[in-house]
Formats: C-alpha cells, sequence, structure tokens
C-alpha cells in the first residue's frame, strides 16, 4: 500500500451504531478492574472506550483493513485518549459515530510501520457524552 | 474555599493505586466486554509466538482501568475530563502493577478549578507500563478525603 493510498483514509466517516451499557456488563468491568461499585447509575469511566468500540458499526478486524492490514498481523494500541462532556449512565441507549483523523507510515528500527489514528464518538441525540481517540501501530512486514 | 484547602495542590502525589496480582482470567472476561479477540491476550503461546514473553499480554484498555480508578479514588469530589496516555510497555498476566500521578496545574474555570495531573502505571521491579495526563474537575466547594493508597 503506498503512502498517498493512506493518506486518503484520513477522513474517512465509520459507519454509525448504537451502544447501551448494561448494569451485568458494567458489574463484570468493575469486578475486572478491581473498582468500586456504581454509584447512581454512572458507568465506569473505561466504558468511552469500550462503548464506542463495540458500538461503532465496524469491527477493530474490518477497522484495520481499511489500512488493508490483517488484525492477525497484531496491531498494537499506542495511545489512548479519553474525554469526557458528561457521565455516561447505564441503561442508556447511546449513538456512536466516529472517523479515521490519519495515516502515518514510520521507518524504525523494528521496520516500517503505519500508525492510524482515529476518533470515535459517544452522543445522546446530537450531545456529545464522551470521545475516545485511538492510534493503532501497524507493523508492516516485510514481502 | 481557597485552593489552599484542598488537597489538589500543585506537586500533590496521587495513588498509589495497586493491583497486586493482574488475573489471566480477568483479561478473558475483559476480552469479551472489549470484543477483542487477539489470542495474545487469551493464550501464553500466542504471546510466545509473538514475541511478547511466555505469559499472556493484558490488554491496554485495562491498563487505563486501573488510571482511572486511582484518579476516581484520589479525588471521589472531583469528576474527570479527560485522559491521554500512550503505552511504553506491556503489562502481564501475575505482573503487580502500582497507578500514580501528581498534580501539576490548577486552574480558575466556569463553576470550579480544572486541575491537570501527570499519571502513569507502572509495573512492580519492571518499566512505566504507561504515562500521560489527565484533567479532572473540581466544583466549587467541593472537597477532596483522598485515599493515600490502596491495594487490590
Amino acid at each position: 500500500m503506498s503512502i498517498p493510498d493512506l493518506e486518503q483514509l484520513a477522513g474517512t466517516r465509520l459507519p454509525e451504531g448504537t451502544f447501551t451499557i448494561s448494569a451485568a456488563e458494567d458489574g463484570q468491568l468493575r469486578e475486572v478492574l478491581r473498582a468500586g461499585p456504581s454509584r447512581s447509575g454512572v458507568a465506569h469511566a473505561l466504558w468511552a472506550y469500550i462503548a464506542t468500540q463495540r458500538g461503532i458499526g465496524i469491527s477493530v478486524a474490518d477497522l484495520c483493513s481499511l489500512a488493508q492490514f490483517d488484525i492477525a498481523d497484531g496491531p498494537m494500541l499506542g495511545s489512548s485518549e479519553l474525554e469526557y462532556s458528561s457521565a455516561m449512565t447505564i441503561g442508556t441507549t447511546y449513538r456512536v459515530d466516529g472517523e479515521v483523523l490519519g495515516l502515518e507510515r514510520k521507518h524504525g528500527r523494528s521496520g516500517t510501520f503505519d500508525v492510524m489514528r482515529y476518533r470515535e464518538r459517544l452522543l445522546s441525540g446530537d450531545d456529545l457524552i464522551a470521545s475516545a481517540t485511538s492510534t493503532f501501530i501497524l507493523p508492516r512486514r516485510a514481502g | 474555599m481557597s485552593a489552599a484547602d484542598l488537597h489538589l495542590e500543585p506537586g500533590a502525589a496521587l495513588g498509589p493505586w495497586v493491583v497486586e496480582h493482574v488475573d489471566p482470567e480477568h483479561m478473558k472476561t475483559l476480552a469479551i466486554l472489549l470484543a477483542d479477540p487477539n489470542p495474545i491476550h487469551l493464550d501464553a503461546d500466542a504471546a510466545r509466538r509473538a514475541g511478547l514473553g511466555d505469559r499472556v499480554v493484558t490488554q491496554g484498555p485495562a491498563s487505563v482501568g486501573f488510571v482511572l480508578n486511582m484518579l476516581t479514588d484520589a479525588a471521589p469530589g472531583a469528576t474527570i475530563r479527560d485522559v491521554r496516555v500512550r503505552f511504553t510497555a506491556n503489562v502481564h498476566g501475575g505482573d503487580a502493577v502500582v497507578a500514580g500521578g501528581s498534580v501539576q496545574q490548577l486552574e480558575e474555570v466556569a463553576g470550579g478549578r480544572a486541575v491537570t495531573c501527570a499519571v502513569w502505571l507502572d509495573v512492580r521491579d519492571g518499566p512505566r507500563a504507561l504515562d500521560g495526563t489527565a484533567t479532572l474537575f473540581l466544583p466549587a466547594g467541593g472537597q477532596d478525603h483522598p485515599h493515600h493508597s490502596k491495594e487490590n
């Protein structure tokens, strides 16, 4: 895949979806993270990442495919930015949208890799509740 | 209430917030919650084949979650506005991890104060797995009584 092809992916809108944080799954997440119980129906803050990843209308594998990358080749999460406008609440169905922000080819000691940056947003109606901006590091295997 | 009344003043330490044993069984549950089937989180052989050591690798979002817990525990009267981190090393199943931070700046904003913090997650006796920043919002009149140390 040439660098110009990669650059054309910036701005690509991801298919929208919806997600509802259930009390059961919030409880499971809190157990895994050793977090305290929910207060007043507020979901754990990590749901900004999880709900957007699961609610967006494209799988992580297909997201990688946009960059012509096979998920079996091991994408790595390079960075994560979570922003909150309001608390996320259990039982609320949120709308999820997103876009690819950019792709950048780099060359390091371990070889060539691409850095894909994308943002997914959790919305209630048109009100932004939270967003997750992530970078995936996509190692490009020789040959 | 003045900024001096609050424990969240520049230089103040946040945490430590400790997980003594990152449980590989918990990674299986998190894999389901994340809808992330990557076998390096579930199968030590897969991690070994990928050149990532002899133990399963925890999901990056778990490390973020531990930092979020640390912030919530350190400032229960505040709300988290953002957290921005980069991943610098892997956490493996069985590791002990320590989340911490420090207050960098206080800023008066509408309705309260914005508290900018440095945050991190260290593998005990190992590398720093994550570092970054977070912003907390402390409403006017709010007060925090942090737990200075917590083990989980």
